[in-house]
């Protein structure tokens, strides 16, 4: 009986420790994470937070409103997820649609206490910040779904996180999404600026 | 704790007083674990209530509205492919089968071959083969509506586009299959003595330009994948969903490719750039089929194979009596002209566009690359990029100097995929980017424009159109790029731009199409070809042969002429020098569909003539002659009905509409939703469950101890 009781004790004392341990790695993670995103800003490579990691950091998302601040990282796969916010492979080079997607336990918790108006700052590996205002929610099915990147207007981000928000169980197909339209026009130094622009 | 730490001062004996102690101690804890798992649960709650917060339609992120649902049809297709000369005559076997409990219409929105004839539909259900008709569209449309609405079986194969087609299925039994089957015919491509064949199996999903169509009316036939826009108002009909190969169940969307090759030539080698082959002698014939087995219909198959050197045809007649009137068939390589090179203001024009992200946009940098290396320094060119919206690299084009071309490498190297695929703007741009001050044939420059793009664009006859308005003395080349390129864009806008065209499917596989092209570009053409053939009521397509270039044939297939007196093929050479070849028709050799060849161009003449007077095509005369040829057409379609209902009235019939897939090396324009929960909340309560458990176990035991 008594062995019965510890195995239940520490099996169920070893739950609580992993399932602990998923947030608390995600805000470790994020310090590290800041490390390597300075680097990358000074170097202007792609800078990889720890050798074996299979992603990097890609841009600085800043909530304002939230007064939160993390780092996005490339891909969407559970292992960058678990570490930061990652953007939807794909997007968001130059100047189309950006989409970010972030765990609704770790980084996208508040997600759902933004606001419309609110704002969203984003800084690119140029080091450029561009600000988003929130324009709508919506919450949709991902299995009947998708996104059309083509159809998306270029100047738009979305967040993209799990919903319910509070929901126990961890595949469920509901998504929260946040899209925000960006303000001020894109910065004007790009890589090389081309010089003309033939008319039509 | 506070529980416990005010019970502290009790007098009691120690060693109770600890026991107490404990105890209290313990159902502090356990409350506060109740405390926790309640926070916890709650949501549980929560979760149960959200089901009919589902919105729609407020962000425009599907293609449609949102509504799609797991395919329940597994297809399978099955391509048999006989070669014979230079007709390919295809018996394609699709069958859908319904692995849902409910009864199904199939809807499929499939590529044929851009020159396909469409000449036979059968159904096959369970034993049973029902023969399919020639109809005019819509009486083909209402027989098919009755038959599916009164539970009869019944498909039917509709033309969107010359190589895009639609087959609907009606009433596939839960559980069972339908299995249709089409026979169409495509020309053999022959080019610098290589022949070609190219099977499509998927598409690029088209970018459809212009401002959306409101979408009022939502008729039987509307369940819109693709909204309308005011330019491609078919839109829906020309989308279908598309996916990744891991979207569709394992079996399904596969397709078995076996060619006979009954080329009559003694052949030197047989090649794919797209797939592996497995190759068997079989007499005269040679069985080719893909090495893998079954293949993915993911990109398109295609097969090249060239005679042994020295035996490549230069001229070739066939001859075949349909229906009391004979048709011929006749093929004239002119060879090589002699002629000095010119120099040349060459326009790179290359597709940015969503659609080319991934592979595509890869292969279109290496093959303007290679575009550039062709240039002389008396040469001037320049870059033009569009997605949304075009972009050139200079101003007008500039000298093929070093330091230019190292720009333009530069530039070409940055090149990257996103946006939409506004093709009209760009092309405006390249044919109109020329200096104005002069004109091409006083200065004795040539000017050539190269397309590189993968041709998913969905208003293609309205970009004909423009080409043809605006092109003035150039000449439009067009680069097909990606695993499954619109090979009727590529193929058309060369047509209309007096160029030529070619296709690159793979990396690998660059080299050789890109330098037949660039080298036929450079090589001069044989222009103002007349082809004259004996017999007063000779009838010949196409009508106006065009330009060839260095490694063209001439073809051309005539009604009513037998087989007896010569034929005179004439053209001019770029130094004046007029060139002739004449053809015994008395050696041709007997050759089978040349009537539906026939057909097939005098009905593509008729919608060209209409093109190019701006005016509706003469449908009743296309309606005519498709039938008399049992040919699918723009106006006619294929119908094969059941007599007997199968399905009663009171079981419904949900329409199903099987996606295709996505081609490879595409990047999806389509993105699935991250999966972005963790099971860190679900690991915490199981957690503090079993702790809670474990408590409240101690603190039982300790009250029986007590």
């Amino acid at each position: 009986m008594n062995r019965l009781l510890l195995l239940l004790l520490s099996s169920s004392a070893t739950l609580l420790v992993f399932g602990l341990w998923i947030p608390v790695k995600a805000v470790v993670a994020q310090e590290m994470l800041a490390l390597a995103w300075a680097e990358s800003q000074a170097r202007r490579t792609e800078t990889r937070p720890w050798p074996w990691a299979d992603t990097w950091p890609v841009a600085r998302m800043a909530l304002p409103g939230l007064d939160r601040s993390m780092i996005v990282l490339e891909g969407t796969h559970g292992e960058s997820l678990a570490f930061g916010p990652g953007r939807v492979a794909g997007t968001g080079s130059d100047n189309g649609p950006v989409i970010i997607a972030g765990h609704r336990d770790t980084h996208f918790r508040k997600l759902n206490e933004l606001k419309a108006g609110s704002e969203i700052r984003l800084q690119g590996q140029d080091g450029q910040w561009q600000n988003y205002r929130v324009e709508s929610f919506r919450i949709v099915d991902s299995r009947r779904e998708q996104i059309d990147t083509q159809r998306l207007s270029r100047d738009v981000l979305l967040l993209v996180t799990c919903y319910p928000f509070e929901a126990l169980e961890a595949g469920g197909p509901l998504r929260y999404v946040v899209m925000a339209r960006r303000q001020d026009p894109a910065p004007v130094n790009r890589v090389e600026q081309i010089d003309t622009v033939a008319g039509l | 704790m506070m529980l416990s730490t005010t019970l502290l001062r009790l007098p009691v004996p120690e060693k109770i007083a600890n026991r107490i102690r404990l105890r209290r101690f313990m159902e502090g804890i356990t409350l506060w674990l109740a405390f926790l798992l309640l926070l916890f649960v709650q949501p549980l709650y929560v979760e149960a209530s959200v089901g009919d917060e589902l919105q729609s339609g407020l962000l425009q992120l599907t293609d449609s509205r949102g509504n799609r649902q797991e395919s329940a049809l597994v297809l399978e297709s099955d391509f048999d492919v006989t070669v014979s000369g230079l007709i390919a005559d295809t018996r394609l076997i699709r069958r859908f089968r319904n692995t849902s409990d409910d009864w199904r219409e199939g809807r499929f929105v499939f590529p044929l071959p851009e020159k396909a004839s469409v000449h036979a539909l059968t159904m096959t259900v369970g034993e049973r083969t029902i023969t399919g008709e020639v109809r005019p569209r819509a009486l083909a449309r209402e027989d098919y509506g009755k038959a599916r609405d009164s539970g009869r079986q019944a498909a039917m194969v509709e033309q969107q586009r010359p190589n895009l087609f639609t087959s609907r299925v009606a009433n596939i039994p839960p559980g069972e299959d339908i299995i249709v089957e089409l026979r169409y015919q495509q020309p053999v491509d022959y080019r610098d003595g290589q022949f070609s064949l190219r099977l499509p199996t998927t598409l690029v999903p088209r970018y459809m330009p212009g401002p959306l169509l409101p979408t009022g009316e939502v008729s039987g036939w509307h369940d819109g994948w693709a909204v309308a826009t005011r330019q491609v108002p078919d839109a829906d009909a020309i989308s279908p969903y598309t996916v990744q190969p891991a979207d569709v169940a394992p079996d399904s969307h596969r397709a078995r490719i076996s060619v006979s090759l009954n080329a009559g030539l003694p052949l030197a080698d047989v090649t794919s750039p797209s797939h592996g082959l497995e190759t068997r002698v079989d007499g005269q014939v040679m069985r080719v089929t893909p090495s893998e087995g079954p293949v993915l219909m993911n990109r398109d198959f295609v097969l090249r194979w060239r005679p042994v050197r020295g035996r490549a045809p230069v001229a070739a007649v066939f001859h075949e009596q349909f229906g009391g009137e004979d048709y011929l068939m006749a093929m004239v390589v002119p060879g090589a002209a002699p002629g000095r090179k010119l120099p040349r203001d060459l326009v790179f024009v290359i597709d940015t566009s969503g659609s080319m992200a991934g592979e595509s946009i890869h292969q279109a940098r290496q093959a303007l690359g290679r575009g550039l290396d062709t240039l002389a320094p008396e040469d001037r060119f320049n870059i033009i990029q569009f997605n949304s919206q075009p972009h050139a690299l200079f101003m007008q084009p500039e000298p093929a100097s070093a330091n230019n071309l190292v720009r333009a490498r530069r530039y070409v190297s940055r090149l990257q995929a996103e946006g939409g695929t506004e093709m009209a703007s760009a092309l405006s741009m390249a044919l109109g980017s020329g200096d104005p001050r002069e004109d091409g044939r006083q200065t004795g420059r040539v000017r050539q424009v190269v397309f590189i793009t993968d041709g998913a664009v969905g208003n293609e006859a309205a970009l004909f159109r423009q080409i043809r308005r605006e092109l003035g003395n150039q000449r439009l080349f067009t680069v097909g790029i990606g695993s499954a390129p619109n090979m009727h864009f590529m193929r058309e806008a060369a047509r209309w731009g007096r160029g030529s065209y070619t296709a690159i499917s793979n990396p690998a596989d660059l080299g050789a199409p890109l330098e037949a092209l660039f080298s036929a570009m450079e090589a001069p053409v044989l222009t103002d070809i007349q082809a004259h053939w004996p017999g007063a009521n000779a009838e010949a397509f196409p009508e106006r042969p065009g330009d060839l270039f260095l490694g063209e044939p001439l073809i051309q297939v005539v009604r009513g002429v037998p087989a007896e007196g010569q034929l005179t093929v004439a053209g001019l050479a770029p130094d004046g020098k007029r060139w002739e070849r004449r053809l015994d028709l008395r050696q041709s050799a007997g050759g089978l569909g040349l009537h539906r060849r026939w057909a097939r161009a005098k009905i593509d003449g008729l919608l060209d003539r209409a093109s190019v007077g701006g005016e509706q095509p003469d449908e009743e005369r296309i309606i005519r002659l498709a039938m008399a040829h049992n040919l699918l057409s723009p106006f006619t379609s294929f119908v094969a009905v059941d007599s007997t209902p199968v399905r009663s009235g009171d079981s419904p019939l949900l329409a199903d509409s099987v996606p295709t897939l996505l081609p490879a090396g595409t990047s999806a324009g389509m993105v699935r939703y991250p999966q972005t929960a963790t099971v860190s909340p679900l690991l915490i309560v199981l957690g503090l469950v079993g702790l809670m458990f474990s408590a409240g176990v101690v603190l039982l035991r300790g009250r029986v101890a007590l």
